[in-house]
């Protein structure tokens, strides 16, 4: 080790600007992107690695990449080891391996020399509009192959020692439906690439590689002590959950999952097996993907504020069977494989909030609730492609009532598109936006309310795919609070007619002046409603995020309609609050 | 006489510059919450004649203090039909990305006061539905029976067409006259209709504090003998009059730290420089800002309580683009749980403050670690030093957990300070694609002057600054100000699709309001100077580059030498352009200036000055890679114009001091100021 020559102060000053340089790299992509994708809902991410592949520093704006820098880099030395040169860059989304994810998350790798040697790797995966496939927008509900799912690049190289690999480029340009953005989106992330590889190149040149290389060492040690602080902290035992995914999409389901949460001094051990099998709809995830959802969840549970390395999470381990449903082996269609991920790490989720409620809610709407909106506009005539999240409601938690309206956990630094731009550019107009005050979600905290978002269609021949998990187990509640609602939608009809729910749906055709009304889930809530204090309740029905029915019904208070003052207490409510004062006393 | 007054947390400072271009400035305690009166108390400390102001520019954070303390009023808000949420929903992004209990910033509005009624417009601005007068007026009833005292009005698309906006602020005039309304279209017209709606509700939300503040203001000055033009400093760099602050408040949330940026620009003028970085460091932050070609760089991209950790509330209002960390001179050292030494964010603030003053303070801080290795002398504070308690503190806290010298210590928190004030200056430089090397660094604040010589040496800086009334330097830029509002009127049009004599009439008609709106306030037309940016990007990307743009009558060789511009600029900035790729049009932007008559500065006198008199001591300081060496510290007061010292030096005045290292030169210009040359090539 090095280490010992270096002055701790030069190494914190070198890790902080590895550090800054994951962040430089991450607002270069995004500033410069052409997809609402990118830089509405930052569905990318930029980093560093080590030489081996460690990652040092990330840049991102959702938590749905962590950990899939590393596989990405240690696929590329797997695959070209001593063939490696400078101005190389790797282009790779094979979900199975080193990609991770879906084949719309592309993935770029550049090695960083210095003084002749490989010091490090510049990175990053960005989601691409479009990557062909047989529907637009290429991720779909219906695919049962990744071949109906669009391009494959099975880390190959997009540049040779510096010269552009032309004839990549322009197979890309013949099989996108939307070759500006893919290939704008591309040369953003190769900027931000060379930005990271130019910054690193910098630290060297100031400190000395020796200096740098110490620092790295340091940089991956600091968070793993971090880490392994907080797993001291934690009650150790095994803890287990079960639930259970609504459906592939293709008629299939419900699939039950489940996993066993270890906790011991030195490990924090994640066992997926048992779970169901891989399924024929594109929800399967790859063992990576699920790996970065019970990440996030590790980060939730341990650290939540501190900056992300491969140090950081090596106490915890997952373990699956090959061939899950959270371990998809090729040719497994994985289009939507958040569904199955962020499953995952609800699983672990559910399993350990009882016992961390100080970092631990109850549970959310979940899905990412994706929406694949296509058609003409309706003055320019223009093709136009939405592709948007959704936001929905947050579990309550101890001493908070839960979010209203925010990304799921899968989503991060995520923006909803804005009703203004959304009517400028896409043929739609939106007639409401607003919070879906369902009252769902009672508890002592009660769950935050999902949203309402309608669209209705200004042009024919419109299309709209809908992709909403949680659709029929619904966002659990913690410690007597109820379950939230599912996250649905409806086709309203121009001519009267409604058609719906659904959770899953490819490909629903609209025509001018039919709505589709996309509604997420209110979260679960968090203790037994009868703890709410009764002017709280009566502020909720005066914020109409319950009825005067539900104040009555579900927390046991009376409330004047015309003045929202409370009137009384029900009867049940005061035996209730009786009984557990008696028991308070008794204890 | 001109007179600048800068209301600040600690202390309310004044700055005055006479018909003979003699500047003097004075200092009083702030006094809340009736903060006239310390404005009353520094102009009577200042001693100049009431009767001789003609110009009074003040500066406050009473709005952001209103908003942080959530000390406005109870608020009403009307929105278009299906979007009262939007306010709550707001972009529904989660920056702590892996905390399950972030909380999301609660809505100034609470849901029962978010009314809705008919009408609509659609993205062209015409009108969809037409507006439902009746349900604005059961709105009004409702926000009377709850308490309201003011209302905002935020309806889509208002930004196309104010129309519906303005037929509900008649309504509302008219049922209630007295209540404080804002409507959108007031206070911006871009679009974003969740940025928008908060901004006007926060305009609303502290209006009638706004107003109570200026007229207490304008009462009490008026009552004391003060007859002169009045002007607020406002958010963009320039002023407003007392009336069109209370109309607008919202534009007044930046109006302390802004003038020091705009200061620096004058000072460039004066001194030909116009390629600057301003760098100001006060007790808990460090604020860094480019001027680029002498222009001051604004953004409506501008949020409060945002942090790594949160969303924080958006203001679309135009700012003076700052980039702000949580590092000053009374930043804490602290040891994280794994063992690393940080500086910041968490600050001692004025009281307990640093270790050095004495009053309780035992965390080190910045401050402590430059007086440790003798940058600052214990006899420059203003308090009683104890040189053993800081020690003390730096050894058990910091050098004793490493293993070191207590100012080996001090200089390790130094340079993490250093470092972490260095990111935020490559933030605005190199990040932006800017060569620090082609700018000079103006530093000022109490810290600005001790850290800038080697951190623009670290960046690539070639010279620093250090004004003359640099620990005030931010009312004296306010001295400087000219009038200035900006209008920003989003317009979306692809360039294949523009119609020039269209755009000729748009521009038209903004520099027309503008120019309106200054003579209504007596300002002569000649003394008016507008100037046009587009706001540009490539069809299909979000972010936008601002390009400055020719005025008068437009036609197609305009358009490609803006098109010209705008490659350029996105190649600077981003490294890459696309020539082939259409580019769109997203914002007109018109600044409006209304120039006001400024003395000329005086030079120093050199008499009764010298590098021999202004000799203080000889003590030892320590260096980073040189340890500790004997260094002449300087008086700056006594300096003459001409001067030149070699490093390493110090260079005291009343609360700062300027750190020259092994290797920099400093040499005294005619006016003062203290120009570094810090040994870049």
């Amino acid at each position: 080790m090095t280490q010992t020559k270096v002055d701790p102060f030069s190494l914190e000053i070198v890790k902080d600007s590895l550090v800054a340089i994951g962040d430089e790299m991450f607002y270069t992509l995004g500033r410069t992107s052409m997809s609402p994708i990118i830089y509405e809902v930052l569905d990318y991410a930029c980093g560093l690695t080590d030489a081996k592949g460690q990652l040092l520093t990330q840049g991102h704006g959702v938590a749905g990449f962590i950990g899939m820098l590393s596989f990405m880099v240690r696929d590329v030395l797997e695959k070209f080891r001593d063939k490696l040169h400078p101005g190389d860059v790797i282009i790779i989304n094979d979900p199975y391996s080193g990609g991770g994810s879906h084949l719309s998350d592309v993935g770029l790798v550049m090695p960083i020399f210095y003084e002749g040697e490989i010091v490090a790797f510049s990175a990053n995966k960005a989601h691409w509009t479009e990557v062909g496939g047989k529907d637009p927008g290429s991720f779909t509900n219906d695919a049962t192959e990744i071949f109906q799912e669009g391009l494959q690049f099975p880390c190959i190289k997009l540049f040779d020692v510096g010269v552009i690999n032309q004839a990549l480029v322009d197979l890309i340009q013949a099989n996108v439906r939307f070759p500006d953005l893919s290939l704008g989106d591309m040369w953003a992330q190769v900027a931000a690439l060379r930005t990271g590889e130019r910054r690193f190149y910098e630290l060297c040149e100031r400190h000395g590689k020796e200096v740098v290389l110490a620092s790295i060492d340091h940089l991956l040690a600091h968070g793993e002590q971090i880490a392994r602080k907080e797993l001291a902290a934690l009650p150790k035992g095994t803890y287990e959950a079960v639930d259970y995914i609504d459906s592939d999409g293709m008629g299939n389901g419900p699939f039950r999952i489940q996993v066993k949460v270890t906790i011991t001094d030195e490990k924090f051990i994640c066992d997926f097996r048992g779970s169901h099998p891989q399924v024929l709809g594109p929800i399967n995830c790859s063992y990576t993907s699920l790996v970065t959802d019970v990440r996030t969840i590790f980060l939730a549970i341990t650290n939540p504020s501190q900056d992300i390395n491969d140090g950081v999470f090596r106490p915890l381990e997952v373990i699956t069977d090959p061939g899950l449903i959270f371990s998809a082996q090729r040719p497994a269609p994985t289009s939507n494989y958040w569904e199955s991920g962020s499953a995952g790490g609800d699983l672990v989720w559910k399993a350990l909030a009882p016992v961390l409620p100080h970092r631990l809610t109850a549970g959310h709407f979940l899905s990412v609730c994706a929406v694949t909106l296509s058609g003409k506009h309706h003055v320019t005539g223009e093709p136009f492609l939405i592709v948007e999240p959704s936001v929905g409601g947050w579990g309550a938690g101890e001493g908070m009532d839960g979010a209203r309206g925010q990304f799921c956990i899968g989503d991060g630094e995520t923006y909803n598109m804005p009703v203004e731009i959304a009517e400028t550019r896409y043929g739609v107009m939106v007639d409401e936006y607003s919070l879906r005050c369902d009252g769902a979600g009672a508890g002592e905290y009660i769950g935050g309310s999902g949203v309402v978002r309608s669209y209705r269609a200004l042009s024919d021949n419109q299309t709209v795919t809908v992709t909403f998990g949680r659709h029929k187990f619904l966002p659990w509640g913690v410690r007597g609070g109820e379950a939230g609602s599912p996250n649905e939608f409806y086709v309203e009809k121009a001519n009267g007619e409604i058609d719906g729910p659904f959770g899953i749906y490819p490909r629903y055709p609209l025509n001018k002046g039919d709505v589709v009304k996309l509604v997420t889930a209110t979260g679960g809530g968090y203790g037994h409603p009868f703890d709410r204090p009764a002017d709280k309740v009566a502020l909720d029905a005066k914020n109409g995020f319950i009825s005067i029915e539900q104040a009555e019904r579900k927390f046991g208070v009376i409330v004047n309609p015309a003045t929202y003052e409370v009137l009384a207490e029900t009867a049940e409510r005061r035996g209730y609050r009786s009984r557990q004062e008696e028991r308070t006393a008794n204890e | 006489m001109r007179v600048a007054t800068d209301i600040g947390g600690t202390f309310t400072d004044l700055v005055y510059v006479d018909d003979q271009g003699e500047i003097g400035v004075a200092k009083c305690p702030t006094t809340p919450p009736h903060f006239e009166q310390g404005m009353i108390d520094v102009i009577e400390a200042s001693g100049v004649d009431r009767r001789s102001i003609e110009t009074f520019i003040h500066g406050s954070t009473v709005i952001i203090n209103a908003l942080t303390e959530r000390k406005g009023v109870k608020t009403g808000l009307i929105t278009t039909k299906g979007f009262r949420d939007v306010l709550e929903i707001a972009r529904g992004n989660r920056p702590d990305l892996f905390n399950i209990r972030y909380a999301k910033p609660a809505p100034f509005v609470p849901r029962y006061l978010r009314l809705e009624v008919t009408e609509r417009l659609n993205y062209l601005g015409e009108i969809v539905e037409p507006l439902d007068g009746e349900q604005v007026r059961q709105a009004v009833e409702q926000f009377r029976r709850e308490g309201v005292e003011a209302i905002a009005v935020c309806y889509l698309h208002a930004y196309a067409n104010p129309v519906h906006e303005q037929e509900t602020v008649a309504i509302i005039k008219r049922l209630w006259p007295e209540v404080f309304v804002t409507a959108s279209h007031e206070v911006t017209n871009e679009w974003r209709e969740y940025e928008r709606t908060n901004t006007t509700v926060l305009n609303s939300y502290v209006k009638p504090t706004a107003a109570s503040y200026i007229d207490r203001l304008q009462e009490k000055l008026q009552a004391s003998g003060v007859d002169s033009r009045n002007y607020i400093m406002q958010s963009n760099g320039g002023t407003t009059s007392f009336n069109q602050a209370k109309e607008a408040p919202i534009n007044m949330v930046e109006s302390g730290p802004v003038a020091g940026v705009y200061g620096a620009a004058v000072l460039g003028q004066i001194i030909g420089e116009t390629n600057l970085i301003a760098f100001d460091i006060g007790g808990t932050t460090a604020k860094c800002s480019l001027i680029d070609k002498g222009e001051v760089k604004i953004t409506t991209d501008y949020y409060i309580e945002r942090t790594k950790h949160s969303a924080g509330y958006p203001i679309k209002v135009p700012v003076v683009d700052i980039v702000e960390i949580g590092n000053g001179g009374g930043s804490i050292a602290w040891i994280d749980e794994a063992g690393s030494l940080k500086v910041g964010p968490q600050s001692a603030g004025a009281l307990p403050g640093p270790v050095a003053y004495g009053l309780g303070g035992t965390e080190p801080t910045t401050t402590d670690a430059n007086l440790l290795i003798g940058r600052l002398a214990a006899r420059n504070f203003g308090y009683r030093v104890d040189l053993s308690r800081v020690e003390h503190a730096i050894q058990s806290k910091v050098a004793g957990r490493f293993g070191m010298s207590v100012e080996e210590a001090a200089l390790g928190i130094i340079r993490i300070a250093d470092s972490n004030m260095l990111n935020a200056l490559k933030l605005v430089s190199v990040r932006k694609g800017y060569d620090p090397r082609d700018f000079t660094l103006v530093a000022f604040g109490g810290g600005g002057p001790m850290h800038a010589p080697i951190l623009a040496r670290e960046l690539g800086v070639k010279k620093v600054i250090v004004p003359t009334a640099s620990s005030v330097f931010s009312a004296w830029g306010m001295l400087m100000t000219d009038l200035r509002r900006d209008y920003i009127q989003t317009y979306i049009k692809r360039l294949g699709d523009l119609d020039t004599g269209e755009l000729t009439r748009v521009w038209q008609s903004i520099e027309t309001q503008a120019l309106r709106q200054y003579e209504a306030e007596g300002i002569a037309p000649g003394d008016i100077m507008l100037a046009r940016f587009v706001d540009m990007r490539y069809v299909g990307q979000e972010h936008t580059v601002k390009v400055p743009a020719p005025g008068g009558e437009w036609e197609g060789s305009t358009l490609s030498e803006l098109v010209e511009r705008f490659h350029s600029l996105h190649e600077q900035m981003y490294t890459f352009k696309l020539e082939q790729a259409e580019a769109e049009i997203v914002n007109l932007h018109v600044t409006a200036f209304g120039k006001v008559k400024k003395p000329v500065l005086k030079k120093l006198d050199p008499r009764e000055r010298s590098r021999e008199a202004a000799l203080i001591e000889r003590r030892p300081v320590y260096y980073e890679g040189e340890g500790w060496v004997e260094t002449e510290v300087y008086d700056r007061t006594g300096l003459a114009p001409g001067t030149g010292i070699e490093g390493p030096a110090i260079i005291e005045e009343k609360s700062t001091s300027t750190v020259l290292h092994p290797g920099q030169k400093l040499v005294v210009d005619e006016y003062g100021n203290l120009i570094i040359h810090t040994g870049v090539k």
